[in-house]
């Protein structure tokens, strides 16, 4: 059938496709216009941001990379980070095998509550935590903003692992049970191994938004200091280009993380199926 | 599902396998960290807003003071109140018509390039939200993307930066991807055979949308609004960097209180407000919704 | 593999003169109020290929559950080989259940699949690859197969892996819930055939569930017709098919005609209408059911002749191939009749056609 024999429902769907399609690109470039801005104001070799950028220049970046204060911002960041993505984890792929595998009498309360510190507003729980923390005398430091990211981050994980163990198929352990397989060597030969795509994107969503997180973090880090904390510190006073810069670099850093887990979680897919 | 129970019967597990079922059991670490987390802190929050004004006694002191000075007309507290759930209320229309297209494209239109596409749209969530920010003020302010480009033909940029529109403008900006994300799920699940049939049936477009995609992606729509609107009117980043404290966000009174002013018991009482506008709608509206079903199980 | 013994011709007499492998004493299981199990007592002799038949909800895949250790009966006993296993695990029973989703490890290979019991058991990689290929070669998958990822077969050769599997445990008894009903007719009539081969050369008992009545006729020993939880009746496929205990049995059986009859003074038998009098075969209770089947049904007149005959309308043929099936009206029944093509020409349709059928070849059923 030609294009010419389309008929006027066929033609109003693919002039609406059309639409959609425009739409949606405009809207991914206004989400990416300021990442783009960012990395302007990074090259221009000027201290104050002026567009269009009389002199490029890269100088601002090596400073960026050189910095001693940075490097230290960035050590904390990913101890942050790091620890976050560990415990989270472990507590999210429990909390998923109880949202989604295991048929129990809480089952539906717990399915609830978890999502309540999602539909939180950041800054407030992070007040909140503030407030609890010095009430209880608790010194505040970046181990107690990884506190704080859990909170928010656990249940995002959970989600995020649940939705993957929707799929799993029972049987599939009932079957390995059935022929000889003590309960470590399911979970050891079976679970483990068909979750582990789940736990990995996990894994990366806990790393990432914990890397990211500003509101938990600002007020929860006492006297260490993430970057997303000196950049905001920086954008309110004392502006240097080198904050586009680093804010660029943690910008392009997630995007490899992003990239290489892809990547080797489809590497990992292709050998598993020859 | 896994019939956990049956296999736990099974090996002769005891007692107390089946008081604590291998569920409960996965779930505890996650309600002990919510506990610690999430329960404790915003009760400790309550009890601080009982107490004395300006003072740290929690748990010791009770009074109503708090809540008075705030419904207190002379205070002019509740303006930030009332400019947050304003916000927020607007920023949840706008984002349901910039969203709603893009999500029945991700369901429908965009094939195998709804993928990547998504993942477009899920990485600014990496990306700290301030960083994504100050890069609207680059693109805005005097001097910048917008104003020197304009600069070529002889125009110069409106004056956006620093107002209220500035500040609406990044709450839809940033809570995009959390109205996008459910509306895609709750219109994917709407099976594309009951469209076909109904069209099969003579339904219109329009009718098709009416009767039975949007009914059916509801759930999914309701989530997206919900969570949009109780996190639009918690923010305070968009205020402070786009807005430039042309208005203050009631979050940005509750720091002030916690923070420069040292009146804890007066801040707790905004964020106990606060907390009653977000967890009443939060349990009422997800009271409602069966989450398996949204989530996909079979 | 020890070489097994060759299965033996299961006639029900001789099936019951061997120590019956598998004994059930008053199964029962309850979810909640309802009961899907309802006290089962069955014996199963080794060796035999036993089909429990059943509509869906008769629970047949609970008690198929129960056998192999995935559920725990409330009531009764599972005595195999002497011995009860109630408490043994599904890990530690010398059973297998195939799976109607056979369950395979989407991210294992065939070969790995197939090895897997032998794994937990602790024998070598090498044994194990030695049994894993000698028992592909056994379910006729191509050697190759063996690095291949089972998520890339096809559904019969899946069927065959997860056989396979199965053997691999040697199992005393093989537990098969309805494994061939997702598959096309073509493919489930040639497994069909493989399965009761298999069965036979390596002798193991088989219990097998489906709802297809054909699937139980072709392959089983004897088949066990599963109603409520509870067994209605046991026999082997010439048994349950020629006479079925009850009405259940008979239209679960295929499709049949049924008359409710009562007895006259005169020692006929006759419909509420105006249908009959029929003579009946053989000493038979004052109510009951007449039920004939449609390939003991004809049409009569032109020479044909039957005892029992009732006059009615012709309302649609059906062509089955080298059958006629045909459906009469008589006052609101709908009757069946099937006789072969070159039998007798095809009626009109709407024309009036007498049909009848011989007492000898009818049954009569008192539920």
């Amino acid at each position: 059938m030609s294009a010419d024999a389309l008929g006027p429902a066929e033609r109003a769907q693919r002039r609406s496709d059309r639409l959609i399609w425009t739409w949606t690109l405009v809207v991914v470039l206004a989400i990416y216009l300021p990442i783009l801005c960012g990395l302007l104001a990074s090259l221009s070799q000027g201290r104050y941001f002026r567009f269009p950028v009389p002199r490029w220049s890269a100088d601002w970046w090596t400073r960026t990379l050189e910095s001693i204060e940075i490097r230290l911002l960035v050590q904390t960041s990913l101890k942050m980070a790091i620890a976050v993505t560990l415990i989270a984890v472990v507590v999210a792929f429990f909390g998923a095998l109880a949202y989604a595998r295991y048929d129990w009498k809480g089952r539906g309360v717990f399915q609830k509550l978890v999502l309540l510190p999602i539909f939180f507003p950041q800054p407030v729980m992070g007040l909140a935590l503030l407030l609890w923390f010095s009430a209880l005398g608790i010194q505040l430091s970046w181990q107690t903003a990884v506190f704080a990211h859990l909170v928010w981050i656990v249940p995002v994980v959970t989600l995020v692992m649940a939705i993957q163990m929707y799929g799993f198929d029972p049987a599939l352990e009932e079957a390995a049970f059935d022929l000889g397989a003590s309960r470590l060597q399911v979970f050891r030969e079976i679970t483990l191994p068909i979750l582990w795509p789940g736990i990995w994107s996990g894994a990366l969503f806990a790393f990432l938004l914990s890397w990211g997180n500003f509101p938990l973090s600002l007020y929860t880090t006492g006297p260490d200091t993430a970057v997303p904390e000196w950049l905001y510190a920086k954008m309110v006073a004392g502006y240097t280009p080198m904050v586009p810069a680093l804010g660029s670099m943690s910008t392009i850093a997630a995007a490899l993380l992003l990239l290489v887990a892809g990547l080797a979680l489809r590497l990992r897919r292709r050998r598993v199926s020859p | 599902m896994a019939n956990v129970q049956g296999m736990a019967e099974a090996t002769g597990a005891g007692w107390r396998d089946r008081l604590f079922s291998a569920g409960a059991r996965c779930a505890l670490p996650v309600y002990v960290l919510l506990a610690a987390g999430f329960l404790a802190p915003l009760v400790t929050v309550v009890a601080f807003s009982f107490a004395t004004p300006r003072s740290f006694d929690a748990f010791r002191s009770f009074t109503l003071a708090n809540y008075a000075a705030i419904f207190d007309p002379a205070n002019t507290v509740w303006l930030s109140f009332a400019w947050s759930i304003a916000l927020a209320a607007t920023a949840v229309l706008i984002l349901l018509l910039v969203a709603y297209p893009i999500a029945y494209g991700l369901a429908r239109v965009f094939g195998r390039w709804a993928g990547l596409i998504s993942l477009l749209f899920v990485f600014p969530l990496f990306v700290s939200e301030n960083i994504r920010l100050y890069g609207w003020v680059l693109f805005f302010i005097r001097g910048g993307v917008l104003d020197g480009t304009l600069g070529y033909v002889g125009l110069s940029a409106p004056d956006v930066l620093y107002t209220v529109g500035a500040t609406l403008f990044g709450m839809v900006y940033v809570y995009l991807p959390f109205m996008l994300f459910p509306m895609t799920l709750g219109l994917s699940t709407v099976p594309r055979d009951l469209i076909e049939a109904a069209r099969d049936m003579g339904a219109s477009r329009l009718q098709i949308w009416r009767e039975i995609e949007l009914p059916l992606a509801m759930p999914g729509v309701l989530i997206g609004v919900l969570l949009c609107f109780v996190l639009s009117v918690g923010a305070v980043a968009e205020a402070k960097i786009l807005g430039g404290q042309s208005i203050i966000v009631i979050t940005h009174d509750i720091e002030i209180a916690f923070t420069y002013a040292q009146n804890w018991p007066l801040g707790s009482a905004l964020a106990v407000l606060l907390m009653l506008v977000v967890g009443g709608l939060t349990l009422a509206v997800i009271g409602r919704i069966d989450l398996d079903r949204i989530l996909g199980r079979r | 593999m020890t070489r097994p013994e060759p299965a033996l011709a299961l006639a029900a007499a001789d099936a019951m003169a061997r120590e019956p492998i598998l004994r059930l004493s008053g199964i029962a299981k309850r979810f909640g109020t309802v009961a899907a199990v309802d006290g089962v007592d069955l014996v199963v002799p080794e060796g035999e290929f036993l089909t429990i038949v059943g509509p869906s909800g008769c629970g047949k895949t609970t008690l198929l559950r129960i056998l192999a250790g995935l559920e725990q009966p409330g009531d009764g006993a599972i005595v195999l080989r002497g011995q009860v296993i109630n408490d043994l695990p599904p890990n530690r029973r010398p059973t297998c259940l195939v799976f109607q989703s056979l369950a395979l490890f989407p991210h294992k290979t065939v070969g790995e699949n197939i090895a897997f019991p032998l794994k937990m058991k602790g024998v070598s990689p090498a044994a194990c690859e030695t049994r894993s290929r000698e028992l592909m070669r056994m379910m006729r998958l191509p050697d190759a197969y063996f690095t291949r990822n089972v998520t890339r077969c096809s559904g019969g050769e899946r069927q065959r892996v997860a056989l396979a599997r199965a053997f691999a445990y040697d199992p005393d008894v093989l537990f098969f819930d309805e494994p061939l009903s997702a598959l096309d007719y073509k493919l489930k009539k040639l497994l069909e055939k493989e399965l009761k081969d298999i069965h036979k050369e390596t002798g193991k008992t088989f219990i097998y569930i489906t709802h297809s009545l054909e699937e139980a006729m072709v392959m089983s020993d004897r088949i066990a017709v599963m109603r409520s939880g509870r067994i209605v009746q046991v026999g082997t496929p010439e048994e349950i098919y020629t006479s079925p205990a009850n009405r259940f049995v008979a239209e679960f059986m295929g499709e049949v005609n049924v008359l409710a009859v009562r007895r006259r003074p005169d020692g006929l038998y006759a419909a509420d209408e105006t249908l009959g009098p029929f003579r009946v075969a053989g000493a038979a209770p004052s109510e009951g059911y007449i039920v004939v089947r449609p390939e003991f049904l004809r049409i009569v007149g032109d020479g044909a002749e039957a005892e029992n005959v009732i006059a009615g309308k012709l309302y649609n043929s059906y062509s089955l191939g080298s059958r006629m099936q045909y459906r009469v009206r008589a006052g609101d029944r709908l009757l069946i009749v099937e006789q072969s093509r070159a039998a007798a020409a095809t009626p009109q349709i709407d024309s009036d056609v007498v049909v009848g059928w011989d007492s000898r070849d009818a049954l009569f059923i008192d539920d």
